[in-house]
C-alpha cells in the first residue's frame, strides 16, 4: 500500500481554476520535490493534503484512509485522525511568537495528550538536538535568525512523529546564507527515509536531496521523475524555459 | 478651612473614584471579550446586534447613557421595572460597564484582526482544536497587542469617572467643588489636579510593566 494516494484533484478560488487534474502517489520514504513556476498552484496542492484548502473533486487518500473521495470529506472530527501523521512547515516559519522553543514544541503535544508532560520535555531536547538548537530551548523566537526560527518550525513537527512532512519553500524567507543549515536539517531527514513533499526553487536542492520531482503547471502535473528524467533530460520546453529562468 | 481638612475629605472622594474604576475594569474587559467573540461568529444576525450595539454606546455621550440607565430605564415599556436600578453608584456603575465594554470589545477586534493567520494554520497543522487555538495561541497574542490601546482606555476611564456626579454621587471631582464652594478658594482644584494626576500616573506605569513582561 502506497502511503499517500491522490487522484484527479481539483480546486478553483471564484472563477480561477487552481489544480486542474492532480494525480500523485507517494511511497514510503520519497522525498518528492515539487516544482513549478509561480501561480501553478504548488501551495494550494500541499495545503490541501493537509486540510488547510477543501478541495472540489479527486480523492486523498492517506496510510489507507480517505480525507476525501470525489470531493467529499469524511467529517470534520475524523478528519484530525486522519491528519494524525501529518506535518507542515511554513514559508514564514509560523512559531508561536509568545512561547518560548520549549513551549513551541510542547503546546500542541500536551493538548493533545500525546504523552505525559516529563517524556515530551524529553522528546522536544531530542528533537532540538536534532536540530543543532539544544541550546535555544529557553529563548524566544524573537531572538532567533530566520534559520534558527525554520529549524525550530520543524522540530515542532516533528513532536507528533509524523510519517508525512509537507514544506511549503521552507528557504524562501531566509537571507541566502541561513538556506543551508534548514537544507541541511532536511538531508538528515531524508536520511532517515522520512517521506516528505517539498516545494521549493532550491533546484540544486530538489536534484541532490529528493528521489522525484513533481513538475507542475497551469494545475497540471507536467512531469512526475527522477531528477535525472524531469531536469536532465525532460526534452519538454516548458520545463527548460523554468530551469533557465531559475537557474 | 486648611489644607490638612481637605486631603483626607479629598481622599475620601478618590475611594469612590477608585471603586468605580475597579469595578468598570473587572466586568467590562471581560463583557467586552464576550462582544469581540460575538461580533466575529459567523452568525450573521448576532454580528449585526453587537455592531448595533457598539454603534450606540460610542456614538452617544456617556453621560447620557448615565442618565438613561438611572432615570430612563425604569420607563422602558413593560419590562421598565425589572430594570429599575435604584441604588446611584449601581446604575452609574452598569452604565460605565456597558459603555466601556464597547469601546473595549473594538479594541480586541483589533488586536484579533492582527494576529496573523498563519498562527492559525501552524495551530491547526499541529492537531490542536479551534479551542485550544483560540486560547492557548489567538488570545495572549490578541490581549498583547491590545495593551497599549487598553492602557489608554484605562486613563481615560479614571478621568471619566468624573461624571458619575451627575446622578448626585459625591467623588474626588465633586467634594473639590465643594470645598472651592465653601473656601472660595480655587487651589482645591490643583490639589485634585495632582490626584487625578497620581493615579493615571500609576496606571502607566503598571500597563508599562505589563507591556514589557508580556513582550516577545
Ligand atoms: N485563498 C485564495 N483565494 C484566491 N486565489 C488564490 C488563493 N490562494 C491562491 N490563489 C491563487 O491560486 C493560484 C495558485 O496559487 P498557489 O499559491 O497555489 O501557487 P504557487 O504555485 O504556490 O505559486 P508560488 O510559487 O508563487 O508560491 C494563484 O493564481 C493564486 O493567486
Ligand atoms: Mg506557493
Amino acid at each position: 500500500m502506497s502511503l499517500m494516494q491522490i487522484n484527479n484533484l481539483k480546486k478553483s478560488f471564484g472563477n480561477l481554476e487552481v489544480l486542474k487534474d492532480i494525480s500523485l502517489t507517494v511511497e514510503k520514504g520519497d522525498v518528492i520535490a515539487v516544482l513549478g513556476p509561480s501561480g501553478s498552484g504548488k501551495s494550494t496542492f500541499l495545503r490541501s493534503l493537509i486540510d488547510l484548502e477543501t478541495v472540489d473533486g479527486g480523492d486523498i487518500i492517506i496510510e489507507g484512509k480517505p480525507l476525501c473521495q470525489g470531493g467529499k470529506y469524511i467529517p470534520m472530527k475524523e478528519r484530525k485522525q486522519v491528519l494524525d501523521k501529518m506535518g507542515m512547515v511554513f514559508q514564514h516559519f509560523n512559531l508561536f511568537p509568545h512561547m518560548n522553543i520549549e513551549k513551541n514544541l510542547l503546546v500542541a503535544p500536551l493538548c493533545a495528550k500525546q504523552a505525559d508532560k516529563d517524556s515530551l520535555k524529553e522528546e522536544a531536547k531530542k528533537v532540538l538536538d536534532k536540530v543543532g538548537l539544544l541550546d535555544k530551548l529557553n529563548d524566544m523566537p524573537s531572538t532567533l535568525s530566520g534559520g534558527q526560527k525554520q529549524r525550530v518550525a520543524i522540530a515542532r513537527a516533528l513532536m507528533r512523529n509524523p510519517d508525512i512532512l509537507l514544506f511549503d519553500e521552507p528557504t524562501s524567507a531566509l537571507d541566502p546564507e541561513l538556506t543551508g543549515e534548514v537544507l541541511n536539517v532536511i538531508k538528515e531527514l531524508s536520511d532517515e527515509k522520512m517521506t516528505m513533499l517539498i516545494v521549493t526553487h532550491e533546484i540544486g536542492f530538489a536534484h541532490e536531496a529528493a528521489n522525484k520531482i513533481l513538475f507542475m503547471d497551469g494545475g497540471y502535473v507536467l512531469a512526475f521523475g527522477t531528477p535525472q528524467e524531469v531536469l536532465d533530460n525532460s526534452g519538454n520546453p516548458r520545463i527548460e524555459a523554468f530551469l533557465n529562468k531559475v537557474l | 478651612m486648611p489644607l490638612q481638612q481637605w486631603i483626607p475629605q479629598m481622599a475620601e472622594g478618590c475611594v469612590l473614584t477608585i471603586k468605580l474604576f475597579l469595578i468598570t475594569a473587572l466586568f467590562s474587559v471581560p463583557l467586552g471579550l464576550v462582544f469581540t467573540f460575538l461580533y466575529t461568529t459567523k452568525n450573521k444576525l448576532i454580528n449585526k446586534i453587537v455592531g448595533l450595539y457598539i454603534l450606540i454606546m460610542r456614538g452617544t455621550p456617556l453621560l447620557l447613557q448615565i442618565f438613561f440607565v438611572y432615570f430612563g430605564l425604569p420607563y422602558v415599556p413593560v419590562i421598565g421595572e425589572y430594570l429599575t436600578i435604584n441604588d446611584r453608584f449601581t446604575a452609574g456603575a452598569v452604565a460605565f460597564i456597558l459603555n466601556y465594554a464597547a469601546y473595549f470589545a473594538e479594541i480586541f477586534r483589533g488586536g484579533l484582526l492582527s494576529v496573523d493567520k498563519g498562527q492559525y494554520e501552524a495551530a491547526k497543522v499541529l492537531g490542536m482544536t479551534d479551542m485550544q487555538t483560540r486560547f492557548k495561541i489567538v488570545l495572549p497574542q490578541m490581549f498583547r497587542i491590545a495593551l497599549p490601546s487598553v492602557s489608554n482606555e484605562a486613563i481615560v476611564l479614571i478621568k471619566d469617572t468624573a461624571l458619575i456626579t451627575a446622578i448626585g454621587l459625591t467623588d474626588l471631582l465633586k467634594v473639590t467643588q465643594t470645598i472651592v464652594n465653601r473656601t472660595t478658594n480655587i487651589s482645591a482644584f490643583a490639589v485634585a489636579a495632582l490626584f487625578y494626576l497620581v493615579m493615571s500616573y500609576v496606571l502607566t506605569v503598571f500597563f508599562k510593566f505589563l507591556e514589557k513582561k508580556f513582550s516577545f
